[in-house]
């Protein structure tokens, strides 16, 4: 028998040694875990401050104020705001990104569903979705560098509408809102392959049990789709569609790289709006604001749509 | 642990870590101190990337002469290399020679003490005879000059000649002659003019206007002239004729314009001196290919036949760790010697009488507006204040793409300049 055997068989000894002075161990040791804690998650917090909250406070402030990139900003109050909803480019900015937010859950996620559903099942279907796929791979400005040779005046579709004998073709990138929805179709072309994926991926986890019992039941097709793979795709969806809603809010890249927001400003979207206050028209003050509008818009848009769709009452 | 205590302690550690971020780039900022070398490498930035083998070729002419070498760094993207030199200047790495723009560009740079001052560059380039007084105007504030230029370029007519031999057209000298030789040349089915709806989008606009009557030109850089003012109406009714007899090219046409004038796509350009040097790369042969007149005066009443004129500065940091050399090789960019390399190696012309200018297309045509039947005048890009200028480059892009009624179109433009001029 050892002498700490021995000892846990006396009580009081047992209440004095915890009562004593090495009580204070734990406590120590709790405190060094805290301190090595904090410094663990320091520089993570630290890159997050510096990189996220403090840019974010910086346009915050910069938004209040009449700031050209030179010398200091002049505190203005909310003048830039009152201005940015004042102007009437801004308001069409605000309706191209709503036909950009529909446009792309009509047409990228619809069809990538529909390319889920009808390859899902199919024996070598990843070979039908992966063309798909591809075009995901270059960046916004790529895609719409390769669609402005597609669509542009001397382009390759007028070109090969003319080969039979269709001269009189929509100037595709001219005329509005027939440049935002000729986009819209240019990002569905690299955006479908991810979405079938994705919808792919949540088709392939649904359980088989009551897949069968409904076809047993005698479901199918349409029936199946609408009582049993819709219902149980829900989460993936609520996440396919959240993020389709906060990409199609700030589309930048693909514009750029097509339109330039022209003519004039009749594709622009609210993130070029805010890009040429910016650094085109040195109005950091206003291209601020309304980087903060679209923030406000961006996250309280994600925030009840995903919170209307992931909760409980929905039954997930 | 409940939630409050949690948020409680979130909150300072947040704060500790926005204030070190913050002493963190506060420290960043500040600019460097002048280190004094007079050779060496030179740090220069310019928007004109696609020139950066043209600069990098003047290196050893440089070098030979003055011991003094550019590591250049291109930007394609104007707005992105506006906002990094103005970031720049709040950094230790403000660059030691930039490209600029002159006009109200300049002197906000100008205003803020931001650009090293060259008068004594200028004072002894104009005793050399390097350079004409005339150009001095756009780089003087207050009585002072700042930076030099790094070109200059005149806004001509650029043709294709074989197009224009093919339909019996010989250079117009008047503008009833050139509305003929379009009209022909719109008869024989062939475009007369090029023109786009992004960003050069003024040229045809500035030409009308300044070839009218240069003091409405000037009128509306300066705010003394509305958008809407009927004169200004009337010539853009003139232009609107124009597109309405089918005399442009198609406004969404990407083509590259050298190529487009190359194939036969459209027989005119109206296009900077510069535009040479995109010709040769294109294959077009100077003086056999290609050639340029300048644009005869709308007005045929005027004295002088207005030319556009662009001068790009070359411009020094005051607080760049590189101000001496950067000076230092402002000074040599003006001799002789320098712009004969330069024209050389970029196909310019050079603002320098005593450089020898290597295309003589080139040599022509500075002589030609040297002389007293020619008035140079600002390019609307540089002369007009850049948020009316923004406004003006969309709102022509929106013309020229869906002509109209020119009234809602300037009327647009005028409400910006509207709210410029009244701050």
């Amino acid at each position: 028998m050892t002498s700490d055997q021995t000892t846990l068989k006396r009580p009081e000894e047992r209440l004095r040694r915890s009562s004593g002075p090495d009580q204070t161990t734990p406590t120590r040791r709790g405190d060094q875990y805290r301190w090595s804690a904090l410094g663990f998650i320091a520089p993570g917090v630290l890159l997050v401050a510096v990189l996220l909250y403090l840019p974010l406070l910086w346009t915050t402030f910069l938004s209040l104020t009449e700031y050209n990139g030179l010398g200091d900003p002049e505190w203005v109050g909310f003048e830039n705001y009152v201005e940015m909803l004042d102007d009437p480019a801004f308001l069409g900015s605000v309706l191209n990104t709503l036909l950009w937010v529909a446009g792309t859950l009509l047409v990228p996620v619809g069809i990538g569903l529909g390319v889920a559903l009808l390859t899902w099942n199919l024996k070598g279907g990843i070979w039908l979705r992966l063309p798909f796929l591809i075009p995901y791979a270059l960046s916004g400005i790529g895609v719409g560098v390769i669609w402005s040779f597609i669509l542009s005046g001397d382009g390759a579709l007028d070109q090969a509408l003319a080969a039979f004998g269709v001269d009189d073709t929509p100037r595709w990138l001219v005329d509005a809102p027939l440049n935002t929805v000729v986009m819209i179709l240019a990002t569905a072309w690299q955006g479908v392959g991810v979405n079938a994926l994705l919808f792919t991926i949540g088709l392939q986890s649904i359980p088989k049990e009551p897949l069968e019992a409904a076809r047993v039941d005698g479901a199918n097709g349409l029936r199946l789709f609408r009582s049993i793979l819709w219902p149980m795709l829900r989460p993936l969806t609520a996440v396919v569609v959240g993020l389709s809603i906060v990409a199609s809010l700030k589309t930048f890249d693909i514009v750029q790289g097509m339109t330039k927001g022209g003519p004039g400003r009749a594709s622009e979207t609210l993130a070029l709006t805010m890009y040429k206050e910016t650094f085109v028209n040195s109005e950091y003050g206003l291209g601020s604001a309304i980087a903060v509008f679209l923030t406000v818009v961006t996250l309280v848009a994600s925030i009840l749509y995903l919170r209307r769709q992931l909760s409980t009452k929905h039954g997930v | 642990m409940d939630r409050k205590t949690v948020r409680s302690r979130r909150i300072p550690l947040t704060i500790a870590a926005a204030t070190a971020a913050s002493m963190l780039l506060a420290s960043c900022g500040g600019g460097g101190e002048d280190d004094g070398a007079t050779t060496g490498t030179l740090d220069f930035y310019t928007n004109k990337a696609a020139w950066e083998p043209d600069f990098d070729e003047l290196n050893a002419q440089s070098e030979s002469d003055v011991d003094i070498s550019l590591d250049t760094t291109g930007y394609s993207d104007a707005a992105q290399y506006d906002a990094f030199i103005k970031q720049s200047f709040r950094t230790d790495k403000s660059p030691g020679l930039f490209t600029w723009q002159t006009g109200p560009s300049l002197a906000e740079l100008v205003d803020e003490g931001l650009v090293a001052e060259t008068t004594d560059i200028w004072t002894e380039a104009v005793d050399e005879g390097w350079i004409g007084e005339d150009l001095k105007d756009a780089y003087t504030f207050d009585g002072e000059q700042y930076c030099v230029p790094m070109n200059i370029a005149y806004w001509v007519m650029y043709y294709n000649k074989t197009v224009f031999e093919a339909q019996g057209i010989a250079e117009p000298t008047t503008w009833a002659e050139l509305d003929a030789a379009a009209a022909k040349l719109k008869g024989a089915g062939i475009t007369p003019y090029y023109q786009t709806s992004t960003l050069f989008t003024f040229p045809w606009f500035q030409q009308l206007v300044a070839g009218t009557d240069p003091e409405l030109y000037n009128g509306l850089a300066t705010g003394e002239v509305e958008y809407t003012d009927p004169r200004i109406v009337e010539i853009m009714e003139t232009w609107r004729a124009q597109q309405d007899a089918g005399w442009f090219s198609d406004a969404g046409a990407t083509v590259d314009p050298a190529v487009g004038l190359k194939q036969g796509d459209f027989a005119m350009i109206n296009f900077g001196s510069f535009f040479n040097g995109s010709l040769d790369g294109a294959g077009m042969v100077s003086g056999e290919d290609y050639d340029m007149f300048v644009i005869p005066a709308v007005n045929p009443d005027l004295e002088k036949t207005p030319v556009a004129v662009e001068s790009g500065p070359l411009c020094v940091a005051e607080n760049s760790s590189q101000k001496t050399l950067g000076l230092e090789y402002s000074e040599w960019w003006m001799s002789p010697d320098a712009q004969t390399a330069w024209s050389a190696a970029r196909g310019d012309v050079a603002f320098n009488p005593q450089a020898t200018v290597a295309d003589p297309m080139l040599e022509e045509l500075g002589t030609t507006v040297a002389g007293d039947g020619y008035e140079a005048y600002d390019r609307y890009y540089e002369a007009t204040p850049t948020p009316i200028l923004t406004v003006a480059l969309e709102q022509f892009g929106a013309f020229i793409a869906n002509p109209g009624d020119p009234l809602p179109f300037l009327e647009t433009i005028q409400a910006e300049a509207d709210d410029y001029w009244a701050n």
